[in-house]
């Protein structure tokens, strides 16, 4: 279980983390959702007592992190985004000075170290130097560290950043798995990973509190819903007719292009309309070219609640609007056009 | 912390560094007591030889203190020794206990040198070993310094020559009394140096500009006042301050045969110093 409210982290004047409040339940896998600078890995360092907050206050299995420093510590495991790894001491040194540093008993520190190797697959790698290893492979030391002496909660900012596509998978079914023991709590920009593996999902952006829901309620509580995209040969107001006796449209959902007018439709509740409007379409003598529908993702969801944040405070950051121009959201009519603030990493498996 | 201070001794045993700097300490002081104590100069006491080996605290000591605190800040392991479950207090003391059982290796192998001088007498016996001590705590209080220096930068270059600074002023200072105007006027000036270089440190530590300001100014302005009722007060002030810094007269007073608490004291509480701020440098830096 663990407890943040109004957590702050001032730097200057500029706000990394700006009074968040969110809450952990035991046994729960927690995505910590945002793009870069959102403040994801400033506040898992408050939780892990490395940073000091400027405000608010952090419970970690019943100890304030400030007050009894060392118990709430004893509770977590943490992987930082680089992982903290000493080139010149072996995997199997490094995870046994881990070990011997969380206090795991002496006669348990061998067995622990090899248990932790074995669950990542560096056993092969116990007595090469660190130094020499490739990034996936620290990564996965520095994840083996953050398991060693058993803690309740883990903490791993940006767990798969580094590995192949393999080995996301092997690493999201051991996150899975940890699930079931533990209390986890990721953070990552790569949304099909958080909503493949967690309970719930913690939206920030610039510091500050978006949104907190299942993956599944997310994505069905996008203002988008399902769209449907029609395109069909025919005279614009035909089209617009046809469609109106089916659906509610605006003028403003249809676009013209030689001859072939396209409509981006809201569907309401989740209906299928498919064959009403293919049939009145057709009855309008308007052939019917192309029709999907786009269901909204957690990506347009994640889309469409950071950048409302973005325009509130464009000036807060040296942000750099990257033109990646995603297909536009249902609610295109209500926000100016999207900009893809959010690194586009795509899920490689 | 024993976790720590293994991993400390470990990582000095590897690098080399412990054994640079223990060779490096043990060639100095071995030429050092050929010269003055078996073959140049003949003298009967072995401080001399220490005396003249504080060359040793200018290589010893930032190789062995630049990278206590700096390496591990830019490898982010630092993440690791504060997010587990030790104190700051633990950390420090584990590093710090592990470099200064390497730099106890040379001073206790050089212990053995005032047994070959036996044969020239036992008189000076005891005044050797109490050198060779103050030896080891002046080189401990260097260390603690270092150690501090290595924990507000990321650099080990810059911890390195600040260290060597701090060695050449506290070994040097002592040369400068003499060029130091004995006048009133020239305290003044001197207090009110030290006055800026206090607001520097308070700005260093807070990053407040205004604090710094203040502290300036106010030490600055109460120092203008005094000289204006009692310029008196001023006569020897810049010797007095400057002693506080002079560890090459400190250790010759203890090495001269004089063993007093007072002296003692004064390394001991250097180290002491250097450990609170290096504690206190880790901790700050949560804060920024
Ligand atoms: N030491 C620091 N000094 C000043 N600003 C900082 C410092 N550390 C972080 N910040 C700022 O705080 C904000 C949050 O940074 P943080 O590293 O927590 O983001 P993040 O969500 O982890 O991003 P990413 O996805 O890139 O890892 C950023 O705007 C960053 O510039
Ligand atoms: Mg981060």
């Amino acid at each position: 279980m663990i407890e943040v409210k109004n957590l702050t982290k001032k730097y200057g004047d500029h706000y990394a983390v700006d009074h968040l409040s969110f809450q952990v339940e035991d046994g729960q896998i927690y995505g910590f959702l945002g793009p870069n600078g959102a403040g994801k890995s400033t506040t898992m360092n408050m939780m892990t007592g490395y940073l000091a907050p400027t405000a608010g206050m952090i419970k970690v299995n019943g100890f304030d992190i400030m007050e009894e420093p060392e118990a709430a510590k004893r509770t977590i495991g943490y992987l930082p985004e680089l992982p903290p790894v000493y080139p010149d001491m072996t995997v199997r040194e490094y995870l046994a000075f881990c070990a011997e540093l969380k206090r795991v008993p002496k006669k348990e520190r061998l067995s622990a170290v090899k248990e932790k190797m074995m669950e990542l697959g560096i056993e092969d790698m116990a007595n090469r130097l660190i130094r020499n290893l490739s990034k996936g492979y620290k990564q996965r030391v520095g994840f083996a560290q953050a398991l060693l002496g058993d803690p309740q909660t883990l903490i791993l900012d940006e767990p798969t950043v580094g590995l192949d596509p393999k080995q996301i998978l092997e690493i999201r079914e051991l996150i899975r798995n940890l699930g079931k023991k533990h209390t986890v709590i990721l953070s990552s920009h790569i949304l099909s990973e958080v909503s493949e593996v967690c309970d719930r999902v913690l939206i920030i952006n610039h510091g500050r509190f978006v949104a907190c829901d299942s993956p599944d309620r997310l994505e069905m509580g996008g203002k988008g819903g399902t769209t449907l995209l029609v395109a069909a040969e025919g005279k614009r107001a035909d089209v617009l007719a046809a469609l109106r006796t089916v659906v509610q449209v605006t003028d403003g959902d249809l676009t013209e292009d030689q001859g072939v007018v396209s409509a981006s439709i809201d569907v309401p509740d989740r209906q299928d309309i498919r064959g009403r409007v293919s049939a009145a379409l057709f009855a309008a003598n308007c052939p019917v070219v192309e029709m999907r529908t786009k269901k909204a993702n957690l990506e347009d969801v994640f889309l469409e609640l950071t950048e409302g944040e973005e325009q509130a405070d464009q000036d807060d950051q040296e942000q750099t609007d990257s033109e990646a121009e995603q297909e536009s959201p249902a609610s295109d009519k209500e926000e100016p056009k999207l900009h893809g603030e959010e690194e586009q990493k795509e899920d490689q498996a | 912390m024993r976790a720590i201070y293994k991993r400390e001794l470990r990582s000095y045993a590897v690098s080399m560094t412990g054994a640079i700097a223990i060779a490096v300490a043990l060639l100095i002081m071995g030429l050092m007591f050929r010269n003055y104590n078996l073959s140049t100069y003949h003298l009967l006491t072995f401080s001399y030889t220490l005396n003249n080996s504080s060359l040793v605290f200018y290589i010893v000591v930032p190789i062995l203190s630049m990278r206590v605190f700096a390496e591990e800040r830019k490898l982010k392991t630092d993440q690791l020794l504060l997010t587990a479950p030790v104190s700051v207090g633990q950390i420090v003391m584990g590093k710090y206990l592990a470099l200064i059982t390497v730099f106890a290796i040379p001073c206790v192998i050089t212990g053995f040198y005032p047994l070959i001088m036996l044969r020239f007498g036992k008189e000076t016996i005891k005044w050797d070993y109490s050198a060779l001590l103050a030896y080891f705590l002046m080189g401990c209080a260097y260390l603690a310094i270092g150690m501090f220096i290595s924990s507000t930068t990321e650099n080990v270059i810059i911890a390195a020559i600040l260290s060597i600074l701090f060695v050449f002023v506290t070994q040097m200072i002592s040369n400068t009394y003499t060029l130091m105007s004995a006048s009133n006027f020239a305290a003044l000036i001197f207090l009110v140096i030290l006055a800026v270089l206090a607001g520097f440190l308070v700005y260093f530590m807070t990053k407040n500009y205004w604090a710094a300001m203040i502290t300036i100014s106010g030490l600055s302005a109460a120092w203008l006042i005094t000289y204006a009722i009692k310029a008196s007060w001023f006569s020897g002030k810049t010797e007095a301050v400057m002693k506080v810094l002079d560890f090459a007269t400190h250790f010759n007073d203890f090495a001269n045969g004089s063993f007093t608490i007072p002296n003692l004291l004064y390394f001991i509480s250097a180290g002491a110093i250097g450990i609170i701020l290096t504690i206190q440098s880790v901790l700050k830096r949560r804060w920024s």
